[in-house]
């Protein structure tokens, strides 16, 4: 009997949880859905009246969201990649190695992470202008892993140091060289951590705003927060483009999360069995 | 999330190494002999973007292309929000830049820096000159000299629901107290139906010194509209209590509690939604009401007057300037012409919601009638209206929205007195005019 | 330029200050104000991200039909841009046209309507709300990844000694997890305490400065008035305050599982 009721109320505070999490993009669906007149009508209308996908369709035609979705997948997701290789070997040399400035290198880490943004945006600013690099993707690219590093280095590391050294030397003893042990054993093992680690960076790229707005220029290049920000204007929000512009931005980062979670559990269990 | 530590101090050193040598000028190549063959493009940027405004402006940029087919010119668009920090710091790196949208708000800023070239000599020899009106003008101007050239002017009117006002018997209220006790008599809590569209948030300046300047009415030096013709500031003055209590009285009995942090878009979507019967506002708005709300359901008058039957009016808007560092300046003025002649403006100003910068448009059906029939009633006026100069020439100008705001709102929350307030507002622009005179 | 009257207005006057922004920005009573404000912002949206984070990694970390999209409809706010967030709930909240007030009033919890974001009671846990909303998801990543990768013949062990959950969870899974969640926690408190966007976005700052933080308060300096000198000021001082932070937190969380700090 007690136990019922506990279950009862776990499931009614997993309820209002639920509701917490997602109600906020039922309203922003519901939103997208709507006509104009009906998006501020008083009292509030819970499901559009007349449903409409003409949001969808003026996000495409009014401004060019297929050209912005391009150019956010396509400098997301390098410098997502570029970032998990440069910062596995990072880690890798950070959980396994002891050298001088080994401290030093982890603490300026996690200085980086102190420094507010908003401040040092004019100063770079001026640095790629000087390098001519203004009002293009690499710019963006070069920003965001530059950004990303310190984090992604200091997570993948805690993985690394999870993993026993023993399983490693196991492999080298099995002929191994260390850089194949790195990649054949160490590597699916981490996988979760892998995982997680790329959604992380490629989540952070893909909605950055505010160095977007400042290094490009041209509307052939802009990114997808950045047109979603246009839809802000002196008096007035178009709520109807917004959500819509929304929806589709969310869309490939659960699809992404769906694909992962398959990925990761995969090679979990892969992991597992080899070693 | 942004920038490495140490990355960050360097650049900050170079940036400060780049200020104080006055180098950095990448785009200051030795100007190429002119040659009327030569294919020149011209690096264009807006700040009041919005997605409807730039196809409008992309149109018009293609219009003149086909009339010169030696200039291209790259239009370039960021967001609303983001725009005026954006166009700031591309100026400093003296990114390539030809023309400008420069505001009000900010010329000044852009002028002391050297950004902004003056125009005066263009203006002399421009075909359209002698139609472009003296406000437009004043707008442009730094210490009277032309800066830009506005692509419409906005004033402040009133709008209303006129269902609402014909249901209860009501007329559009003429002065500050009429304005309070017409909006007393919509408000009903139960129906979330309130009088007044107000905003405590950002911005809320526009109407508390828009209140206390017209209580102040003809005591108030126009050319410097902080302090009186004596010298005193405006908020030094008994009327200035009145004009804050009446303000008071506005926000407690006639206006949703919420909008104590509204801003510009809450203040109109309560507007639109109904929610709202009265808004204080400049025409651009007049698009979205149009957009959202039924035809016959709200109206404009002119602004409210204070107790001397006065108030006093300032045109706002944005426009066209040239970089001082532009290698094609001819050619910027060129583009700036087309857009600002009679024609060009009409449409602009039509589509966008403005009041044109030309006394020729003043004939033009389409402004002779409908929501702008007012703004034309009130210029019409002049000694009703009185036109006064914002003070953006002060370098605490831009700092002062977010003072007022503060402070409004802890007055509007009874933690301060109307006396206090104003002794702090007063002893602020004494001090700005005290660093002015350095 | 934190030593520097460095204002965008004027750039031929910048000149070097000494001490004189700090002076200025530590005797604006708005910076204490912004200071304790920090304390309670970083410290109740950290504790319930965390604790809803953990739990829902906890939920996800079994196998169930549909786990996939569940996963995915819980994660979808941490992909959202940051002021996206600032605008969608400063909508939600707003006590005349938002939806918050109008679903507690249909649900008969409320009869007034409540300011979320103009009552200085309410304020500062409504923008509270919609951070501990945006990050619960990435503590969720974060330490779903860890729990992923605990060993199974770790539980098997475990199981065979005779734990139960409870002391399974807490000899086992928790000493595993335990870098991942030292790590997470300190780099977000050093981004919940950075991080402007949200607060801009919702309030920015209102009412009356009730609910600025240092963050906030900064940008605030940069965006109105172009004020770079005492706003580097701010940044100088914040960055003083985490270094302090995380060197106490690295030592009284002893942790060589950190770093051989």
């Amino acid at each position: 009997m007690r136990l019922s009721i506990l279950g009862i109320g776990k499931k009614i505070s997993l309820l209002l949880y639920l509701v917490f999490m997602i109600f906020p993009l039922y309203w922003i669906v519901v939103t997208s859905l709507k006509p104009q007149d009906e998006i501020f009508s008083y009292p509030i209308k819970y499901w559009p009246v007349h449903l409409t996908f003409q949001n969808y369709v003026s996000i495409f035609k009014i401004s060019k969201f297929h050209i912005y979705i391009a150019n956010s997948l396509l400098i997301a997701t390098l410098s997502a990649l570029i970032v998990l290789a440069i910062s596995l070997l990072g880690a890798y040399v950070l959980a396994r190695f002891q050298f001088r400035g080994h401290k030093q290198v982890l603490i300026s880490f996690f200085l980086t992470q102190m420094l507010p943004g908003f401040i040092s945006l004019a100063p770079l600013y001026l640095l790629m202008s000087h390098l001519h690099l203004i009002n293009t993707r690499v710019s963006l690219i070069v920003m965001y892993t530059v950004s990303l590093i310190p984090f992604s280095t200091i997570i993948l590391r805690g993985f690394f140091q999870r993993i026993p050294v023993s399983l490693e030397e196991a492999a080298t003893i099995d002929g191994c060289t260390r850089f194949s042990a790195l990649w054949r054993i160490i590597i699916p093992v981490m996988l979760p951590g892998i995982g997680s680690t790329f959604i992380f960076a490629f989540i952070q790229n893909w909605n950055e705003l505010f160095t977007a707005v400042m290094f490009v220029d041209d509307e052939s290049l802009k990114t997808l927060p950045v047109a979603m920000n246009s839809f802000v204007m002196k008096f007035d929000i178009d709520w109807g483009a917004m959500s819509a512009g929304t929806v589709l931005s969310v869309f490939p980062t659960v699809f992404l999360f769906i694909l992962a979670q398959k990925f990761i559990v995969q090679g979990l269990t892969q992991g597992a069995e080899k070693g | 999330m942004i920038g490495n530590k140490k990355a960050g101090t360097l650049f900050t050193v170079i940036m400060s190494l780049g200020l104080a040598a006055g180098c950095g000028n990448s785009a200051n190549d030795p100007a190429k002999p002119k040659d009327s063959n030569d294919q020149v493009t011209l690096r264009m940027v807006e700040s009041m973007t919005s997605p409807k405004r730039t196809e409008l402006l992309k149109g018009m940029l293609a219009e003149f292309e086909k009339q010169n087919p030696n200039i291209k010119v790259e239009l370039v668009s960021p967001p609303y929000d983001q725009a005026d920090n954006k166009i700031r710091t591309m100026l400093l790196a003296k990114q390539k830049l030809d023309v400008i949208e420069a505001r009000d708000l900010n010329v000044a800023e852009y002028v002391n820096n050297g950004y902004l070239l003056q125009l005066d000599d263009y203006l002399a020899g421009w075909k359209d000159a002698g139609t472009f009106s003296s406000i437009p003008k004043s707008v442009g101007s730094v210490s009277n000299k032309l800066y830009f050239i506005a692509n419409g002017l906005y004033e402040r009117q009133m709008f209303y629901r006129k269902d609402w006002f014909d249901e209860k018997g009501l007329k559009a209220p003429t002065t500050y107290q009429e304005m309070v006790d017409t909006a007393k008599k919509i408000t009903d809590p139960s129906k979330n139906r309130y009088g007044f569209s107000f905003r405590g948030g950002a911005g809320s300046n526009g109407i508390t010194d828009n209140i206390i300047l017209a209580y102040n009415a003809i005591n108030v030096n126009l050319e410097d509209s902080m302090f009186l013709k004596n010298g005193k500031t405006i908020y030094s003055t008994p009327e200035a209590q009145q004009a804050m209590e009446k303000y008071k009285e506005l926000y407690k009995e006639a206006s949703p509690p919420d909008s104590i942090n509204w801003g510009f878009q809450e203040q109109v979507q309560a507007f639109t939604s109904g929610v709202t019967g009265i808004l204080l506002q400049d025409p651009d708005v007049i698009q979205s009401l149009q957009e959202k709300m039924k035809e016959g359901t709200w109206a404009t008058a002119p602004m409210p007057v204070g107790p001397s039957g006065k108030a006093l009016i300032a045109a706002g808007g944005a426009g066209w300037g040239i970089a001082s560092y532009s290698t094609h300046k001819d050619e910027a003025w060129k583009l700036i012409a087309f857009l600002s002649s009679p024609e060009e403006n009409t449409v602009f100003t039509k589509n966008y919601g403005l009041v044109p910068i030309h006394s020729s448009a003043a004939n033009d059906e389409f402004f002779k009638s409908g929501p702008y029939k007012t703004l034309l009633d009130m210029t019409n006026k002049p000694d009703t209206f009185l036109n006064y100069k914002p003070p953006f020439q002060y370098a605490g100008a831009g700092q002062w929205g977010n003072v007022s705001t503060e402070s409004q709102q802890a007055f509007l929350f009874d933690k301060t007195t109307t006396a206090d307030l104003l002794k702090t507002w007063d002893a602020y622009w004494v001090d700005q005019k005290s660093k002015i005179k350095k | 330029m934190a030593f520097q009257d460095y204002k965008l207005f004027d750039l031929s006057n910048v000149r070097f200050v000494g001490f004189k922004n700090f002076e200025d920005v530590l005797k604006d009573p708005k910076f204490i104000g912004a200071l304790v404000n920090s304390l309670y912002w970083v410290f109740f949206s950290l504790f319930f991200q965390f604790l809803l984070g953990l739990a829902l990694a906890l939920l996800l970390n079994k196998a169930f039909r549909g786990r996939g999209v569940l996963q995915g409809l819980l994660f979808y706010p941490w992909a959202l841009s940051g002021f996206l967030i600032g605008l969608i709930w400063k909508w939600m909240f707003n006590s005349q046209i938002g939806v918050v007030n109008d679903l507690l009033m249909k649900a008969g919890i409320i009869d007034e309507r409540i300011g979320f974001l103009s009552d200085p009671n309410w304020s500062m846990f409504s923008v509270i709300v919609a951070n501990v909303w945006y990050g619960i998801a990435f503590f969720a990543i974060m330490l779903l990844a860890a729990l992923q990768s605990v060993p199974s013949d770790l539980y098997e062990a475990a199981e065979m000694d005779g734990a139960n959950k409870f002391t399974r969870f807490s000899n086992v899974t928790l000493p595993y997890i335990m870098p991942t969640v030292i790590t997470t926690t300190l780099l977000r408190v050093i981004w919940i305490f950075n991080d402007p966007t949200i607060i801009y976005g919702l309030t920015n700052g209102g009412p009356a400065g009730s609910t600025h933080i240092l963050s906030s308060f900064m940008l605030d300096k940069i965006i109105n008035g172009g004020d770079y000198g005492s706003a580097s000021a701010v940044g100088v001082i914040m960055i003083v305050i985490l270094l302090l932070y995380t060197i106490f937190y690295l030592s009284a969380t002893k942790s060589e599982k950190v770093g051989d700090f």
